[in-house]
């Protein structure tokens, strides 16, 4: 009878302090991977396991890639579950242990030195690992709702775990031999269970929930979701199954295959929730994450390609480079530009605003960055993307060095917008309770 | 008996006990009304226009189910006010969500106890510039003279028919903050008061993400040019401030408490 109080009332926010330092790292991570980049072109003219691209590769997958997500969901998780983050303490030694051991692990590479230093990063970066998951099962454990975007993080995030454990094992195999083959014949097993078992998981079960929001769509199909779950799940299985007790090369069809399927389902999906979208008008932000989950055809393309050289028992270097180019550069960096200004201005809009939005007019979230500059670092983004990849897979060094300009002038820009909205100063109502 | 929107239910019952049933017929809100002590407590609270907001339906569906009964209905007298709006005193401006403490004694109540003692331990040891924000099923009358004994103000703000907030504070803190709101012609106060009785009312505390955004902006197309959409929102909804911007829709946002968050939105 005198019920009412089934309303939970445990969404509180995630404090900016806890996702704010991710969300700078990350920024900071992708300017140190450009300037490397563009000082390390020669390498790219080389093979995949070369010291420089190596360096790069781990600065793009986790100073770029993996903090700026971890950030976001500490963020987006309590959201979506409708559950307070278990812990601010975990997530802040999560990113203390990832911040530390990142630069770490990467000088290693960079020096092709795998002693202490490179050994003690590789195992900070498990315990940042280890430290995230815990919060995420523990805050997921307390919410009693099932969300198959929930779900998907999760999942991810384990798959991650075992990315970086197997990285670790890798790293420790330079020096101690703990592994039957030497590391670079498992690069492919390790390289893939990070980009389809965490990126592609982890970016389609956030995107499938962001994107139809930001477009203000009512489509929601989570039969389709749970297909794709399977369907990468099942791919990466097999994938690592014929990887380490088979060596048949047309194997590799079939986790290829099921990829494709879930990437033409999860397109689909897209393009529904934007053909039923209430917002006319879609935003850049918005326009380059769409653009993203069209650009996740380039390196499946390419895959496939690799894959058929490989049963003519052919290894074209160039190809894998612009692989591996396609997905941190391309795909993961696409979107990551996009969801920035897409969290991070409201974030920051929360801090400064929630308790001053009652004494009078407040500025739109929107103004918080400029979309002009945004818009400068999209074209130099992209057009240093599209050179890239073509410079490395003519080895074209001069088309490489413009290519790299471009994409650090984006990085610089990038860093700007977001330094523009984290200093963000109340505009209005100065006068207020402080 | 003419009835009228501000007639109390309480009266109705008096008059004719066969408009009970009439009434719980309009909606199944209105079983407890069966509660005896229940009836009591919120029957004399409550007048047509409040319950036909309660139930969702328009003041004719009472006027219908109440004439077949005797009743007479006076089409002419305007509700006294709309909607129970909860106008915060301007005190409650200067008061970060930290400040007020929350206290919800429906499940004392619930537990068959009197939550008396326990409110008066938690009002002593509320801080100096706090507030008390205590969470009850229905108004806590005999509190409010109690506490106001002891220096304490008061105000009852209505959630809905089964929650009702009441805040406690001391007087003597208010006057100093006040003067500085005072100033502020565009703040919150002063925009419910420019839109009093002209606004319509949404809660999306229910609603999983992203339905609050697609409730508001459906609630938003329907409302007229000069009224005011007052929404209930466990979070200060971001995403959607950018919509309103685009479509010319100025905001307001109260925290009253951690999750509990208020937003009056008018055209700009």
């Amino acid at each position: 009878m005198l019920t009412g109080n089934s309303n939970t009332g445990l969404a509180k926010n995630t404090s900016y302090k806890v996702v704010l330092p991710f969300y700078l790292y990350a920024g900071i991570a992708l300017l140190i991977a450009t300037v490397l980049t563009l000082f390390s072109t020669p390498a790219f003219l080389q093979h995949y396991f070369y010291p420089n691209t190596l360096a790069i590769t781990h600065v793009m997958a986790l100073g770029w890639g993996t903090m700026m997500i971890l950030g976001a969901c500490h963020q987006l998780v309590p959201v979506l579950i409708e559950q307070k983050l278990y812990s601010d303490a975990l997530a802040y030694l999560s990113f203390f242990f990832a911040a530390i051991g990142i630069p770490l692990l990467i000088a290693g590479f960079y020096q092709f030195d795998f002693g202490w230093p490179a050994q003690i990063g590789a195992v900070f970066i498990n315990a940042a690992i280890i430290f995230y998951l815990i919060n995420m099962a523990i805050s997921m454990a307390k919410s009693k709702k099932e969300n198959v975007h929930a779900v998907f993080i999760f999942t991810a995030t384990l798959w991650l775990i075992i990315t970086t454990i197997a990285g670790l094992l890798l790293v420790y195999n330079f020096s101690y031999n703990i592994l039957s083959k030497d590391s670079l014949s498992y690069l492919p097993l390790h390289a893939h269970l990070g980009i389809i078992g965490w990126f592609l998981l982890l970016v389609i079960g956030v995107g499938s929930r962001l994107i139809p929001m930001f477009l203000i769509s009512k489509y929601s199909n989570n039969k389709i979701l749970w297909r794709i779950y399977f369907l990468i799940n099942f791919a990466l299985i097999s994938f690592i199954v014929f990887f380490l007790y088979f060596n048949i090369t047309a194997l590799y069809f079939i986790p290829l295959t099921a990829i494709a399927i879930a990437l033409f389902l999860f397109g689909s999906y897209c393009y529904k929730s934007y053909h039923e979208r209430i917002r006319k008008k879609v935003d850049n932000q918005v326009k380059i994450s769409l653009l993203s989950v069209f650009m996740m055809a380039f390196p499946l393309t390419f895959l496939l390609i690799v894959i058929c050289l490989l049963l003519f028992s052919v290894s074209n270097i160039p190809l894998i480079l612009t692989y591996g180019f396609c997905i941190f550069f391309g795909w993961i960096t696409a979107i990551i530009f996009g969801m920035t200004f897409k969290t991070l201005p409201f974030i920051i809009w929360n801090k400064v605003y929630h308790s001053k939005a009652g004494l009078g007019k407040t500025p739109n979230p929107k103004e918080l960055f400029s979309d002009k500059i945004f818009l400068v670092m999209e074209i130099s983004y992209l057009s240093g993307f599209i050179l890239f990849a073509g410079g490395v897979l003519i080895s074209n060094e001069i088309i490489l060095k413009i290519a790299a300009v471009l994409l650090l002038i984006a990085a610089v820009l990038y860093n700007g917008n977001v330094w523009r909205a984290v200093t963000h100063k109340p505009k209005s109502h100065e006068r207020n309770n402080q | 008996m003419i009835i009228c929107p501000n007639t109390k239910i309480s009266k109705i019952l008096k008059q004719n006990s066969d408009a009970l049933e009439a009434i719980i017929s309009i909606t199944p809100k209105f079983e407890k009304l069966r509660n005896p002590l229940l009836r009591k407590l919120m029957a004399a609270r409550t007048s047509i226009g409040m319950a036909s907001i309660i139930a969702g339906v328009s003041v004719e569906t009472f006027f219908e189910k109440l004439q077949p009964l005797g009743f007479e209905p006076d089409r002419e007298t305007e509700p006294e006010s709309n909607t129970e709006k909860p106008k915060l005193p301007a005190y409650f401006n200067s008061l970060s969500p930290q400040q007020i403490i929350e206290f919800d004694v429906r499940p004392i109540i619930n537990s068959g106890e009197d939550p008396l003692s326990s409110i008066v331990k938690k009002v002593k040891s509320i801080p100096q510039n706090c507030a008390l924000k205590i969470i009850n099923s229905f108004e806590p009358t005999p509190l409010i003279s109690l506490l106001k004994k002891q220096g304490f103000d008061s105000f009852v703000n209505k959630v809905d028919d089964e929650t009702v907030e009441a805040y406690f504070y001391k007087t003597g803190v208010a006057t100093v903050q006040l003067n500085e709101s005072e100033n502020n012609s565009e703040g919150w106060d002063e925009m419910i008061k420019r839109f009093e009785a002209k606004t319509e009312t949404v809660d999306v505390r229910q609603l999983e993400m992203p339905q609050p955004m697609m409730a508001i902006l459906a609630a938003l197309e329907k409302l007229p040019e000069d009224k005011a959409l007052f929404v209930y929102h466990k979070r200060i909804p971001v995403f959607l401030l950018p919509e309103l911007r685009e479509r010319k829709f100025d905001y307001r946002i109260k925290e009253t408490a951690p999750n509990e968050v208020h937003l009056l939105i008018f055209k700009d």
